[in-house]
């Protein structure tokens, strides 16, 4: 949110003259069903009042909502591995893709990067109580989630169509969280951005898988009752159908 | 193949899952056990989160239950008397062991309870399993007969409140089966087991049972504790996938049907040695993975609520 806003204002402030953005999703909602097993979404773009290329990045950035998550550390205690000590942290996405024309590094210093929340080291999030030494956790949480696919950086992964229209696939693997996701579309031009636009995704499940999600959440008591229920029935026909006849 | 599990928010396969069932259904039904042992512990080798391994597995073993329990309703096999006073210790041990299981999911120690747990267990059920079955196998090829050692019953005679339990033939204090129900409740919830290993011997063992009726009672204490420890992790824990829990049951029912058929065609001594070796085996898993390095020491969980 803090981002959209950050962006509204960028848009507003760049003078009209200068190079702008527009950009779009190939979908904005991405629908978990049972047989979801990840997806693409391609993010588009073209550069207007196009100056000279030499110099200009393009950075995409999709992340996901933020999650509260506890990293804990194994310590060997009595020849058993225990988890030992835990960090916590808040604000860092569920989800985040990076696509950039060139490795990021290259296209603007740390600082710019860290102000926009561009790149996998740019992810600060606030240690929840205090920790001596909250960054090996921080890392083990990026390592964590781009072994799973979670988290990636993809430099170099901008096509572009004609001198000034863009696009690049963003894979949304199995593992995703449900909720509102964003797409943010950076124009970067001799290190400092110039222009960026924010576009709302939500990714949710839908029907069965939805409401059986919900069941459980919201009405607990009826839906364990169900799963006793059922157990209970498919235990009978079971049963039935395998009785040996006496 | 894949199919989403809307409770453990994982995509699996579900081709996996079902043979995963038929397979400890098959060896439940041929060693006469829930399999909810075997269960928990291959549903985390699968990468299931060990809160739903825990709490689903529960259903299956409530389905298999379910299923010889009627077989042996048929026989008039069971003594309800003695299954209700040992569901009044089980309710008491299933919310003692809920409460312990959000408690130590909090803490992070969730997984290092439950291994610990069953390597405890097992590993001294297996144990004292396999030296039984081969003493009885060795005996059998020597042509005796064992007699089991006779246990003293004498503090048990002793304590008061005693009930008669007309279907057992007996007339003994109603808190040795409730202290017993109390065990297996609390271990129900921590390992997502139904706890016919234990409750069976201390049927014939402490309680002195007939034989004949220690299998359908156990039973019905089984689906009983089961279920109340189902709904109990649904309420608190919200870690009962309905979708995983009909996959498993779908593969457990024939699977066990089939596992019945086998071991009709085994002797008991053969069986029971198996099931110990079986015991073990699982036992020294899950030994092992807690005391080799991990790849990573660092594990990320998601924030206690």
């Amino acid at each position: 949110m803090k981002r959209a806003v950050l962006a509204a204002l960028l848009l507003f402030a760049v003078p009209a003259h200068a190079e702008d953005l527009v950009s779009g999703i190939s979908q904005d909602i991405i629908q978990i069903t049972s047989n979801y097993t990840g997806t693409n979404i391609v993010v588009f773009g073209a550069i207007e009042q196009a100056q000279n290329a030499q110099g200009r990045n393009i950075v995409v950035v999709v992340r996901g909502p933020d999650e509260p998550m506890t990293v804990r550390r194994r310590d060997r205690i009595a020849g058993v591995w225990v988890n030992s000590d835990a960090a916590r942290f808040e604000g860092l996405p569920a989800y985040y893709y990076l696509a950039s024309t060139e490795p990021i590094s290259r296209i603007a210093p740390p600082q710019v990067l860290a102000r926009y929340g561009i790149g996998l080291q740019s992810l600060t999030p606030t240690a929840i109580g205090s920790h001596h030494d909250p960054e090996p956790f921080r890392q083990a949480v990026i390592r964590f989630h781009r072994r799973v696919g979670l988290y990636a950086e993809s430099p170099g992964s901008i096509d572009f169509l004609s001198e000034t229209l863009f696009r690049t696939r963003v894979p949304v693997p199995a593992g995703v969280t449900r909720g509102q996701y964003n797409v943010e579309v950076y124009l970067i031009r001799d290190g400092e951005v110039v222009s960026a636009q924010s576009t709302p995704l939500f990714v949710d499940a839908t029907g069965l898988e939805r409401r059986v999600f919900n069941a459980a959440h919201e009405s607990p008591f009826p839906y364990g009752l169900a799963c006793v229920f059922m157990s209970m029935l498919l235990g009978w026909i079971s049963y039935v159908l395998f009785r040996r006849p006496e | 193949m894949e199919i989403y599990l809307p409770v453990a928010e994982m995509s699996v396969n579900w081709l996996v899952l079902v043979a995963l069932g038929t397979g400890v259904g098959f060896l439940s039904g041929m060693f006469g056990v829930g399999g909810g042992f075997l269960m928990t512990p291959l549903l985390v080798f699968t990468g299931i989160p060990s809160t739903v391994a825990v709490a689903t597995t529960l259903s299956h073993v409530t389905a298999s239950s379910m299923s010889g329990a009627l077989a042996q309703w048929r026989k008039r096999a069971i003594d309800f008397t003695m299954a209700g006073v040992m569901l009044v210790g089980g309710i008491g041990g299933t919310l003692f062991g809920v409460w312990l299981f959000a408690l130590m999911r909090r803490q992070g120690q969730m997984d290092l309870i439950v291994a610990l747990t069953y390597v405890l267990m097992l590993g001294s059920i297996g144990t004292i399993m396999l030296r039984e079955s081969l003493a009885a196998l060795r005996a059998y090829r020597s042509g005796a007969t064992v007699s089991r050692r006779p246990v003293n019953r004498g503090w048990i005679q002793a304590l008061p409140l005693k009930m008669r339990f007309r279907q057992s033939r007996l007339y003994i204090s109603v808190l040795p089966p409730i202290a017993i129900g109390f065990a297996v409740g609390a271990l129900s919830a921590i390992m997502g087991i139904g706890g016919g290993f234990i409750v069976v011997p201390a049927m014939i063992y402490l309680l002195r049972m007939p034989t004949k009726v220690v299998m359908g009672t156990s039973l019905v204490q089984i689906i009983a504790v089961t279920s109340i420890t189902t709904v109990l992790q649904a309420t608190s824990n919200y870690a009962v996938d309905i979708v995983l829990a009909l996959l498993l049951i779908s593969g457990g029912v024939v699977g066990a049907q089939l596992g019945v058929r086998a071991g009709a065609k085994l002797r008991g001594e053969q069986l029971r040695m198996l099931l110990a070796l079986l015991v073990l085996a699982v036992a020294g898993g899950l030994l092992w993975q807690l005391i080799v390095t991990p790849a990573d020491l660092y594990s990320l969980s998601e924030a206690a609520p």
